[in-house]
């Protein structure tokens, strides 16, 4: 469904992702686990391109939303002049690839069919970013309801927007929604008369008004009262069990050991161990995996 | 005394004259130089908000940030001048277009400040959100943040109308005769002779004008504050 290729993300000289790769599959439930400032944020974020990734790749499905990355193309990179030159020069094409791929020397006045093939490329491969949003739904920590508007028209405004659907169409979808999470009675509310936990129900219900195909989570529940996570918890645990494919960033690890079909703990800005949650949380391999379980574990 | 010269500047049709006019140029250069202000502060402010990543806007940006920077460094007076008697007077415009042209330039500077604080003022989350959801940057603009930062914009941009208004005085400097000037001219030796209760009359219709629009200031915030029901 997701597929992340070797992406790279650099805040100035921070080194935030260092060629990180992934793969999510449809129906999956993957959890990422780790500590504050391993990357989890970002990479959840570089799946949508709200942040925009430095180097590497990111597909949906067979398209791709970032455009190309040349130094994942070896045989892109045998129509840069660099490439030639060395080809010219009595050396084998593969090798030539190669080196060129290890210096990264790949900048400017690599010649019109490099070009050409990139573009060409990108023209056959990418996805406009929009559309490919609208099929990944995105549940923040802080919520980020459309404050000026009504639950209803936060609910229908995309889907209207976007064309996706007539205004009576849409308003229909959103109170089978609303429905489900039971807050039939907010439809006509604004943002701010509701409480954090049921803001969040209604920010993951706006996302799947739009019926997208995966759902990114990024800690949906760390800014809720203890006595409010339970209730978005359910919301997507019922998700869950309904067949979303879903890739959540959480501390609450009571969820990834029931939900999650594959855990992925991060440190350091690279994934540094993933497994099944049996196998994570009982038989940790990497030491800073078993260190991050033991002082999170211990806290409950 | 004064009493008297205040009746006398009622009943006197030549001293109301020279007052209605001189109304009727403030008026004239204050909405001209308003309409010319908000215009350029709208356009400069999204010029400003365009992102870094944008190249092609590179050159706008950086003409935007001078301009800025010019008006706000360099007092009115000195940029009525230049725009008097080196741009366009000097080559038979008429003092009206100049006041306009040289007023509305330099609100045009706050304004596209207020607007861009307003802007950024509203939470990146609410940006985020809407494009997550595959909303077009534009529609994201006109149908969530835009609306939000109406609210902190318009006090702000009411406060720079204001001192628009009482700011356009100083075209007595290059001898035009709005209010300020009616007020002198009146008062001079020719006529009554004697500048308070001129003075006086001035002040009030320029504190009726502040004041009128400070209370359709209000008004419109207390009906935006009204349609969102917070
Ligand atoms: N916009 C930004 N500008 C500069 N640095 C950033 C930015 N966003 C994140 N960072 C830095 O990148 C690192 C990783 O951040 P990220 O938010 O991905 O971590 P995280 O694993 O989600 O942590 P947390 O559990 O605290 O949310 C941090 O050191 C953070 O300070
Ligand atoms: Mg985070």
């Amino acid at each position: 469904m997701i597929s992340v290729k070797s992406i790279s993300k650099n805040f100035g000289d921070v080194k935030v992702l260092k060629n990180v790769s992934c793969d999510i599959k449809k129906g999956e439930k993957v959890v990422i686990i780790g500590p504050s400032g391993s990357g989890k944020s970002t990479l959840l974020r570089c799946m949508n391109l709200l942040e925009k990734p430095t180097g590497g790749e990111v597909w949906l499905e067979d398209k791709m939303i970032t455009s190309a990355d040349p130094y994942l193309h070896p045989e892109l990179v045998l129509e840069s002049a660099t490439a030639k030159k060395l080809i010219a020069a009595g050396m084998e094409s593969g090798a030539a690839a190669d080196k060129i791929i290890a210096e990264k020397l790949l900048k400017k006045n690599e010649g019109r069919a490099f070009a050409a093939a990139l573009s060409a490329y990108n023209a056959q491969n990418t996805i406009p970013l929009n559309l490919a949003r609208q099929k990944m739904g995105m549940v923040f920590q802080h919520f980020n309801l459309f404050n000026n508007l009504t639950i209803m028209d936060n609910l229908t405004l995309a889907p209207v927007e976007l064309k996706l659907k007539t205004k009576a169409e849409a308003k229909e979808k959103a109170e089978e929604l609303l429905e489900r999470i039971g807050l039939t009675d907010k439809a006509n509310e604004y943002p701010s008369r509701l409480s954090g936990g049921q803001k969040q129900r209604i920010a993951i219900i706006r996302a799947l008004a739009m019926e997208p195909e995966v759902m990114l989570f990024d800690e949906p529940t760390s800014a809720l009262d203890p006595e409010l996570v339970g209730e978005v918890l359910s919301v997507m645990r019922s998700l869950a069990d309904e067949g979303m494919t879903m890739v959540v960033v959480t501390h609450e690890m009571n969820f990834a050991k029931n939900v999650a079909t594959r855990v992925m703990f991060m440190a350091d800005g690279v994934i540094a161990e993933e497994g099944t949650p049996e196998q994570i949380f009982t038989d940790p391999r990497h030491p800073r995996t078993r260190q991050f379980l033991h002082s999170v574990l211990n806290k409950d | 005394m004064f009493f008297e010269n205040l009746s006398e500047i009622f009943t006197t049709p030549k001293y109301l004259d020279i007052f209605f006019n001189g109304l009727k140029l403030t008026f004239i250069i204050s909405v001209g130089a308003a309409i010319l202000g908000l215009f350029l502060g709208v356009i400069v402010a999204l010029v400003k908000l365009t992102p870094k990543e944008n190249k092609a806007m590179a050159i706008p940006r950086l003409i935007c940030d001078v301009y800025i920077t010019i008006v706000r460094g360099t007092p009115m007076a000195l940029q009525l001048f230049i725009m008097a008697f080196v741009i366009l007077t000097i080559r038979g415009f008429p003092q009206e277009i100049t006041a306009i042209i040289a007023f509305g330039i330099n609100s045009g500077a706050y304004v596209a400040e207020n607007i861009r604080a307003g802007i950024l003022s509203v939470d990146i989350g609410q940006t985020e959100a809407g494009r997550s959801l595959g909303l077009s940057s534009r529609i994201t603009m006109t149908k969530i943040v835009i609306p939000q930062a109406i609210k902190n914009v318009i006090p702000a941009i009411g406060n720079e109308l204001i001192a628009l208004i009482k700011e356009t005085s100083i075209v007595t400097m290059i001898g035009m005769q709005d209010l300020t000037a009616a007020a002198k001219n009146v008062g001079a030796g020719n006529n009554l002779a004697s500048y308070f209760a001129p003075m006086v009359v001035a002040a009030l219709f320029y504190l009726a004008i502040v004041y009128a629009l400070t209370f359709a200031i209000k008004l419109i915030e207390r009906r935006l504050r009204a349609s969102d029901k917070r």
